[in-house]
């Protein structure tokens, strides 16, 4: 009888669980690859963008268990069994309507080229979760590792801080 | 970025073993670790990468009895958040929440960011755009901070992170910065002694030395190398002068004898490290006075013979006994020697004459004897016509000395091209400048002689000496000659070793006319030893004194007794922790320059070569960089546990503070191989102190610090009764302000004292170029620290 050994790590993404073998083999994983390049190669996932690859843009970032991480500083390998959201995930999935904070920045011309939404999206999303009622001066130490360098990081800040403001309104 | 295996161990055993393999490194929260290896910094990417995060030892943020105890793979971003850590040590808190940026502090440990690379950017600079640049912590030797763009690095100094090129490229492995340093401090016996650990005669090298370590002098980048000749001569005759200081004979005898043949030196270095370890050494040589080379090749207009007496008799008066005129295989066999002495090292030279076949060789001279000859005094004019063949040292020395004995022409002639000659490039342009004429890319073809004498000699064209991999095999032209009218030949085109000595009854190995050594200058005979020349062939005297000490070291082994002195000193001496240079080395370009006599003053018998004043090799010391690496410690967090004498413990030991922190410039130099950074603990700091971490940055995230003060101060009454102040990102360690600290306890803290303890703390500040402004901006940190 024929035995095959294969490692095999299993991250969560979006609401999809995704089994992926690691190994030196031609579609297989190798081990020092990191989670931006998973994302966007192996699950598609190309949201995130690769901007320096070296934490120090924060446009790779996703969140992985609740914390915003640059996953370009993070190795696949150590996310087996994590949970793992991407600008992808965060519309609703039955019916693709964006989340309240993706259309504050559509509604508020958060952005201009794009390139470094998703990493500010991604961070605020977890700040947020975090903090029902943080200040604009939170807001940007929370974005402080999230460059934008069209200088649209005026407008990003005020289209999360309206969207507080709109959640605060709904809360009530 | 190159693969690599990944590997998460499950206990501590298990990791440090993984790590105590080659091609290994740690990885905790990988921030560091991933840009470094994305980057290509290290000197080869690691095989494996060994994940820290998941052991149990290193995790947990408790407070205990005795402190704080952080776990090396606790996130920055718990540190920064924790209640505990925020209520008693804030101090803590603020300098984990001031690193990098918010998300980079969810993955980042405290692990890593004590044990990350540094961040100069130079070494920094990614090698996919032009290469990457080798600097002094890679596998170069230059920092180029010190003389290019530095405004972010070291106001106290370099670390010494590799070999000093001169250090490196000096066969005896001369500490040159170091004495370059004690010479600036005024220290000269110190600089001497350090000369005297690897070489006992540098009062001869300085003069006759082909001094390498020039050409590796990192100043060769920008201007002149340092004149490291000229100053290694003051010292030599300031060791000379002082011989009853330097060269003390061994309080007691130790009872064993050594022997060694030949006093070239090699042999006087072997006596010399010998004798003060006590043994009985005794030199044989068979010409009538001491010294080989160094009296019989060399000519006195570059080294004067009583520089050598003078070491010779120096030596004697250590107790060595040395036996003139006694040729072994003659006047006394190697066997009596070898029988009646506990140890023998052979340095017989290479003194006989290689004969090449040409036709009428036997009526040409060998250039060696010549030189001999004169040595003796024999001072006849050797012929009117001189043709020397050879392009080496011997060769000029031959030259030059026939010309200055009244030779009226001089020729020399030889394989090599003139920018490709052996001999050293001042000898060339002495020999130039004396009149002598220097026939490049021609070898000798035949001697013509008219009624069996020498009327001049044929020469064939040589266009190509060495082969495609750099092995000596010329080429010539047959048919392309060139006739030069003489009346003698000299030959300096090589050397031979006498071996007849040997006379077949040990079994000492030769190989190519040579003998034999291996390891420790050792010959396949046990108990002998050999060095100098009869073992590398010609050579430099800085070569064959490094084989003379080898030599000594082996022979000390061989008698089963413990390390020599000179090697208890080499390891005892203090290293400064941080090498020091002169803030005006960068704009000295010139080298001084040692006195030379004009061509016509010159003769056989006076030095050509002065010496220098004492100041000018005081002022020449002072332009040497004392090359080290002039990055700044990056880690924050580093900077606050210093502050508050946090221990370090590891899954080997407890390490303080000062040892990890304070002392070394890299983690791999505290840490043992497969030792590991377990947990982090942090002392409660005493009732009633102010800590705080103030980091001034240029950006407000991911940026490191420009300037950083960390410490704790308490005050009784407006009294100082404790403080701790560390400055960060001013040198290659954080800098623990011991000076200003104890300036302060027990003063009553206002604003003056507090100027006065950042003057205090700055005052040992060596500034670069662009970081000047560095100084004054950490004595208004460390003044807004104290409160003013």
């Amino acid at each position: 009888m024929k035995e095959i050994v294969r490692k095999v790590i299993t991250i969560h993404v979006n609401g999809k669980t995704y089994d992926i073998p690691v190994g030196t083999g031609r579609y297989e994983m190798p081990e020092s690859e990191t989670l931006s390049h998973t994302l966007r190669d192996r699950l598609g996932l190309t949201g995130l963008k690769i901007g320096c690859d070296q934490g120090a843009c924060g446009c790779c970032t996703v969140i992985m268990d609740g914390k915003a991480v640059t996953s370009c500083m993070t190795l696949t390998m150590d996310c087996d069994g994590k949970t793992i959201t991407t600008i992808e995930g965060l519309a609703d999935r039955a019916t693709g309507e964006l989340d309240g904070l993706q259309q504050a920045f559509l509604d508020n011309c958060g952005y201009q080229c794009g390139f470094c939404t998703p990493g500010i999206i991604m961070t605020a999303k977890a700040f947020l979760e975090e903090h029902e009622n943080p200040t604009e001066e939170e807001v940007r130490e929370a974005l402080a590792g999230n460059y934008c360098r069209c200088g649209t990081h005026y407008t990003a800040v005020e289209s999360v801080m309206a969207y507080v403001q709109k959640r605060k309104e709904e809360r009530q | 970025m190159k693969n690599f295996g990944y590997v998460t161990p499950k206990t501590l055993e298990e990791a440090s073993g993984l790590l105590a393999q080659p091609g290994a490194a740690a990885m905790g929260g990988g921030t560091d670790l991933l840009g470094v290896i994305k980057d290509g910094l290290l000197p080869s990417p690691p095989k494996t990468v060994v994940n820290l995060k998941k052991l149990p030892e290193l995790s947990g943020l408790t407070e205990r009895e005795d402190g704080l105890h952080v776990g090396a793979a606790v996130t920055l971003a718990e540190i920064s958040e924790n209640e505990t850590v925020k209520a008693k040590w804030p101090a803590l808190a603020d300098a984990a929440r001031s690193v990098a940026t918010p998300n980079l502090r969810n993955t980042a440990t405290l692990g890593g960011n004590l044990c990350q690379d540094i961040r100069c950017w130079y070494y920094r600079y990614p090698d996919i755009l032009g290469g990457r640049i080798n600097c002094a912590r890679k596998e170069g030797h230059l920092c180029s901070a010190m003389m290019g763009e530095n405004r972010y690095h070291s106001i106290f100094g370099a670390a010494k992170v590799c070999e000093t090129p001169c250090t490196g490229k000096c066969p005896a492995h001369t500490d040159i910065s170091a004495y370059m340093e004690l010479l600036r401090a005024g220290k000269v016996e110190e600089a001497a002694r350090v000369i005297l650990e690897v070489n006992p005669m540098p009062a001869i090298t300085s003069r006759v030395c082909a001094h390498f370590c020039m050409e590796g002098c990192n100043r060769n980048t920008y201007d002149e190398s340092l004149n490291v000749g000229a100053v290694e001569r003051y010292l030599g005759d300031y060791i000379l002068e002082h011989k009853d200081v330097f060269m003390k004979a061994p309080e007691g005898e130790n009872g064993l004898k050594i022997s060694i043949i030949g006093s070239g030196p090699a042999g006087l270095t072997a006596a010399y490290y010998l004798r003060q370890s006590g043994y009985g050494v005794t030199i044989y040589e068979k010409q009538p006075e001491a010294g080989g080379c160094l009296t019989y090749a060399i000519p006195p207009y570059r080294l004067p013979k009583n520089v050598v007496r003078s070491f010779i008799s120096a030596l004697e008066a250590m107790g060595v006994k040395i036996v003139c005129s006694c040729q072994i295989g003659q006047d006394k066999t190697l066997d009596e020697i070898v029988k009646a002495s506990d140890s023998v090292m052979l340095d017989t030279g290479t003194w006989k004459r290689p004969l090449i076949g040409l036709a009428g060789e036997e009526l040409t001279r060998f250039g060696l004897e010549f030189l001999i000859d004169v040595n003796n005094y024999v001072r006849e004019r050797p012929g009117s016509r001189v043709v020397v063949v050879g392009g080496g040292n011997v060769a000029m020395d031959v030259a030059i000395t026939a010309k200055r004995l009244g030779c009226p022409e001089v020729a020399m002639v030889c394989l090599e091209q003139r920018d490709s000659m052996p001999a050293n490039e001042e000898e060339v342009a002495r020999a130039l400048e004396e009149g002598i004429l220097i026939h490049n890319g021609w070898g000798p073809k035949e001697v013509v002689r008219t009624d069996g004498k020498v009327t001049g000699m044929v020469f064939k064209h040589c266009p190509k000496v060495l082969d495609e991999t750099g092995r000596f095999n010329p080429v010539y032209e047959e048919d392309n000659v060139m006739e030069l009218q003489a009346d003698i030949i000299m030959m300096a085109i090589g050397q031979k070793a006498d071996l007849d000595f040997l006379e077949g009854a040990y079994k000492i190995e030769t190989e190519r006319g040579r003998i034999k050594a291996l390891d420790g200058c050792r010959t396949t005979e046990a108990g002998i030893f050999a060095g100098g020349d009869v073992t590398t062939g010609p050579a430099t005297v800085i070569k064959a004194i490094a084989s003379g000490k080898e030599a000594a070291i082996s022979v000390n082994q061989y008698c089963g007794l413990k390390e020599l002195p000179v090697e208890k000193t080499a390891r005892l001496r203090l290293h400064e922790k941080l090498a020091a240079f002169d803030t005006r080395c960068r704009g000295e370009k010139e080298a001084v320059k040692s006195p030379m006599l004009e061509v016509h003053e010159r003769d056989m018998d006076k030095e050509d070569l002065g010496c220098i004043a004492p100041e000018l090799a005081k002022g020449e010391a002072n332009r040497c960089f004392n090359c080290g690496c002039l990055a700044v410690n990056p880690s924050d967090t580093a900077n606050m546990l210093y502050a508050m004498d946090a221990k370090i413990v590891t899954n080997r030991r407890t390490i303080s503070s000062e040892e990890f922190f304070g002392i070394h410039t890299r983690v791999q130099e505290v840490l043992e191989k497969g030792e590991i950074v377990k947990e982090v603990i942090v002392p409660y700091l005493p009732k009633g102190a102010v800590a705080r971490y103030d980091k001034y940055r240029i950006r407000k995230s991911i940026d490191f610090a420009v300037l950083a003060v960390a410490g704790y101060y308490r005050l009784e009454d407006g009294v100082v009764k404790d403080v701790s102040m560390v400055l960060g990102a001013v040198a290659p360690v954080p800098m623990k302000m011991k000076e200003a600290e104890s300036y302060l306890t027990g003063k009553k803290l206002t604003e003056e004292t507090a100027r006065e303890a950042a003057e205090i703390a700055l005052k040992d500040a060596i500034p670069l170029a662009m970081n000047g402004y560095k100084i004054d901006m950490a004595k208004v940190m460390v003044r807004r620290f104290l409160g003013f």
